[in-house]
């Protein structure tokens, strides 16, 4: 039993949005309807004169306190044992209360008119075949075949690391535990998963 | 740190909420005036089949917001969620208001023919558990207008909407559209019976817009106080007209002036009857701008 964290590194994130690219083809988001499974943040900080830009990648932070899956009231919002939370599309009514409770707007609707779009693009390898609340899966299909997230693999500067939190050896322990890195609204209480080294 | 209006929950679910409140308002008024003051079966009857007719349609546009309204029943899985609390609810609610009615529409001539098809046993169960699902069907519509808050306070995020001041609001205001309702019902009757209980529901409601003064002075005082999205949201409710004009000045200042005349002032004559008929439904349409306004000022606060 593992538990997948990330580590994003702000100071080396250029803002390419490779990540971005290749999540949308690996999972198939809906990119015609400008909906993605993570984004990557063009901001503004510090004030003037001192001010300069940052980027922050964001995904779904796979909270310990997960206040989508609360939300949820069919279970198809559930966690595997390696603290994946995920969206059992089959189950999924669609009525949107994990969207309004989640605090990282991670989450967006695969309407009935994106999986037909998907259907045209992708033909009988259409992975969304009904409409349902999609999100960031931490690319669960790929973890089990011992390869990383999309989005890791891609990245062109090292900005994104994943791995297991629990594992002592492992980069993302080592980085989360060394106190360099914090998570986002922490004081929301939802003790996320994703933990970011400022820049 | 930025704001972000949601945009997932529109009008359809405000209508939702605002119909809940008011069903479930409306029944719980009704049978508890029934069961200590005893009223006019007929308007009673009426009071309780638009209840539920208020119900279905607020599930109505719940469903039809949906993404897949057909898997709707998947919704009595998780019952940490509150849409697993609503559906019980409401269920238990359309079971009691049911039992509750149909020994009234024995009222109805028309309805005669239908009511006595219905098998005598039958019939007399349903009579002797009349005050059961008066005060159960009470019970589950106090519940579902508590819900309606409790649903939208469950947002972490979402600050303006994420405290016990919300479900509390929406209790009390739907109770009051609920009263209102009634108060509209009864202007319509010619009997005195109505009439009297008229008299009763214009205190019931001026008492519930008091209230809802109160609870809307400290949920905007708390709002405003904290640096957080709340105030965000505060303001954006105090910069938008409709809301200040249509709801906290049309849809309960002036209702409540017109029944604080109506108390003190006309001794509850029967010339007021049309001032008061435009009370309630001010009180009506306010109720429900208050709920599309409190959606639509809920922003998220992102920490990016
Ligand atoms: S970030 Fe949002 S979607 Fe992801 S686990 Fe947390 S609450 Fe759920
Ligand atoms: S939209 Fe789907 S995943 Fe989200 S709370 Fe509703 S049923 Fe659960």
């Amino acid at each position: 039993m593992a538990r997948y964290g990330m580590v994003i590194d702000m100071r080396t994130c250029v803002g390419c949005q490779a990540c971005m690219v290749a999540c949308t083809t690996e999972n198939q988001t809906p990119f015609w309807s400008d909906k993605f499974r993570t984004h990557v943040e063009d901001k503004e900080q510090g004030n003037y004169p001192d001010v300069h830009r940052v980027m922050l990648p964001r995904l779904c932070m796979h909270c310990e306190n997960t206040p989508c899956l609360s939300a949820c009231p069919t279970g198809a919002t559930y966690k595997t044992k390696d603290g994946i939370v995920l969206v059992n599309y089959d189950r999924c009514i669609g009525c949107y209360a994990c969207c309004i409770a989640c605090p990282y707007d991670a989450r967006y609707p695969y309407e009935s008119d994106d999986v037909n779009r998907e259907r045209e693009l992708y033909g009988s390898n259409a992975t969304h075949e009904v409409p349902h609340v999609d999100k960031c899966t931490f690319c669960q299909h790929r973890i089990s075949l011992h390869t990383e997230p999309a989005c890791v693999s891609t990245c062109p500067t090292h900005t994104r690391i994943f791995g297991d939190l629990d594992d002592p050896a492992s980069e993302v322990h080592k980085i989360a535990t060394s106190g360099k890195a914090a998570a986002l609204n922490q004081g929301l209480g939802t003790s996320p998963k994703v933990f970011y080294i400022p820049s | 740190m930025t704001f972000v209006h949601q945009h997932v929950w529109g009008w359809q679910i405000a209508t939702y909420l605002f119909l809940g409140g008011l069903g479930g308002a409306t029944f719980a008024i009704s049978a508890i005036l029934h069961l200590f003051e005893g009223c006019d079966r007929k308007m009673l009857s009426v009071a309780v089949l638009s209840s539920i007719g208020f119900l279905v349609l607020g599930t109505v546009f719940l469903l039809a917001d949906m993404l897949q309204p057909l898997k709707a029943a998947y919704a009595l899985t998780n019952p940490n969620s509150w849409i697993f609390w609503g559906v019980i609810f409401i269920n238990f609610y359309f079971l009691a208001a049911i039992v509750y009615v149909i020994p009234l529409l024995e009222e109805w001539p028309k309805l005669l023919p239908i009511i006595q098809k219905i098998p005598a046993p039958l019939l007399s169960l349903l009579e002797r558990f009349n005050r059961l699902a008066a005060l159960g069907g009470s019970a589950a519509g106090f519940l579902i207008a508590i819900y309606t808050g409790l649903l939208i306070s469950a947002a972490p995020a979402i600050s303006f909407w994420n405290t016990p001041a919300l479900p509390l609001l929406f209790v009390i205001s739907g109770f009051s559209t609920g009263a209102a309702y009634l108060l509209l019902l009864s202007t319509f009757s010619k009997k005195e019976t109505a009439w009297k209980i008229s008299e009763k529901l214009e205190q019931l409601d001026a008492v519930l817009i008091v209230s809802e003064l109160i609870i809307l002075g400290a949920y905007f005082n708390f709002a405003l106080f904290l640096p957080t999205g709340a105030r965000e949201s505060a303001q954006y409710l105090f910069n938008s007209p409709v809301f200040i004009i249509g709801f906290f000045i049309a849809g309960l200042l002036i209702p409540l002036a017109i029944e604080t005349y109506g108390i003190f002032f006309s001794g509850h004559s029967k010339k007021s009857n049309s001032l008061l008929a435009f009370a309630s439904a001010l009180v009506l349409i306010g109720g429900y701008l208050l709920r599309f306004f409190v959606l639509s000022a809920g922003l998220y606060q992102y920490p990016w």
